[in-house]
C-alpha cells in the first residue's frame, strides 16, 4: 500500500502533529503510515482523504507485491 | 490527569503490592494480598480512565492486541504443559524405571511426588514469564509498526 500523505501535507502546509490532531490519532501513527510501516484501516484512510477533501484513491493506492519480470 | 502522573500511580501501586505481598507471606494472610491485588488493578483502571492526554488510536490498539494474542498463545502452551504434568504427578501416575527399557518385566515405579510448594513456585514463575513475554512482544510489534521511526520533518 502506497500513500501520498506527505505530499498532501506539504500542499496544505501541515505538520504530522497537526494532521494527527485533526484526525484523532498519534503523530507516530501518521509517521508509520507515511513510511509504509503501518497500513491504516479503511475508516482511517477515509478520514485522511476527507480531511484533504480528495478521493481515497488519490491518497492511497494499492500496489501488487508480485512484480512481473521483463523477458526481453 | 497527565500521562506521567498515571505512570507514577502504577509505580506506587506496584510498590504497595510488593509490600503487602511481603506482609502476607510473613504473617500468612494470603487473602489480604488477593484483595489488595484486585484493589490495585481497580485503582490502576480508574487512574487510566482519568488520563486526559493519552491517545489510543488504532495502531496502538493493534500493537496491544497482537502482543496480547502472541503472549497468550505462548503462555497457555507452557502453562498447560506444566499444569498437566503437575496434575499427573499429584495423581501418582507411575513411570517406567530405567531397567524397564532393558528388561520389560520390571515393574513401573511411582513418580517422586512434586511438592505443592514447587508447583506453586513454577506457576508463579510462569506468570512472571507471561509479563516478560508481553513486554517482549510489545516491543517487537511497536518496532514493527514504526514506533521508533525517525522523523524526517
Amino acid at each position: 500500500m502506497k500513500n501520498k500523505i506527505k505530499v498532501y501535507r506539504a500542499i496544505h502546509d501541515l505538520t504530522q502533529e497537526d494532521l494527527a490532531k485533526a484526525i484523532g490519532v498519534t503523530r507516530q501513527t501518521i509517521l508509520a503510515i507515511e513510511k509504509g510501516k503501518y497500513v491504516p484501516s479503511l475508516d482511517l484512510a477515509f478520514r485522511v482523504s476527507r480531511y484533504f477533501k480528495v478521493n481515497i484513491e488519490e491518497v492511497f493506492s494499492y500496489e501488487d507485491e508480485v512484480r512481473t519480470v521483463d523477458t526481453d | 490527569m497527565k500521562k506521567n502522573i498515571f505512570y507514577l500511580v502504577i509505580g506506587f501501586v506496584a510498590l504497595a503490592l510488593l509490600a503487602i505481598f511481603w506482609y502476607s507471606v510473613e504473617f500468612f494472610t494470603p487473602f489480604l494480598f488477593m484483595i489488595s491485588f484486585l484493589g490495585g488493578i481497580v485503582l490502576i483502571y480508574l487512574a487510566y480512565r482519568g488520563v486526559d492526554d493519552f491517545i489510543e488510536d488504532e495502531r496502538s490498539a493493534k500493537i496491544t492486541e497482537k502482543a496480547s494474542l502472541r503472549t497468550f498463545q505462548v503462555f497457555w502452551v507452557c502453562f498447560c504443559a506444566f499444569s498437566i504434568m503437575a496434575v499427573m504427578n499429584l495423581l501418582y501416575m507411575p513411570r517406567f524405571s530405567r531397567e524397564f527399557w532393558v528388561d520389560r518385566r520390571s515393574p513401573p515405579v511411582p513418580l517422586e511426588i512434586m511438592s505443592l510448594k514447587t508447583i506453586g513456585y513454577v506457576q508463579l514463575g510462569l506468570l512472571c514469564l507471561m509479563i516478560f513475554l508481553y513486554v517482549g512482544f510489545r516491543f517487537y510489534y511497536a518496532r514493527k509498526y514504526g514506533d521508533w521511526e525517525t522523523d524526517e520533518e
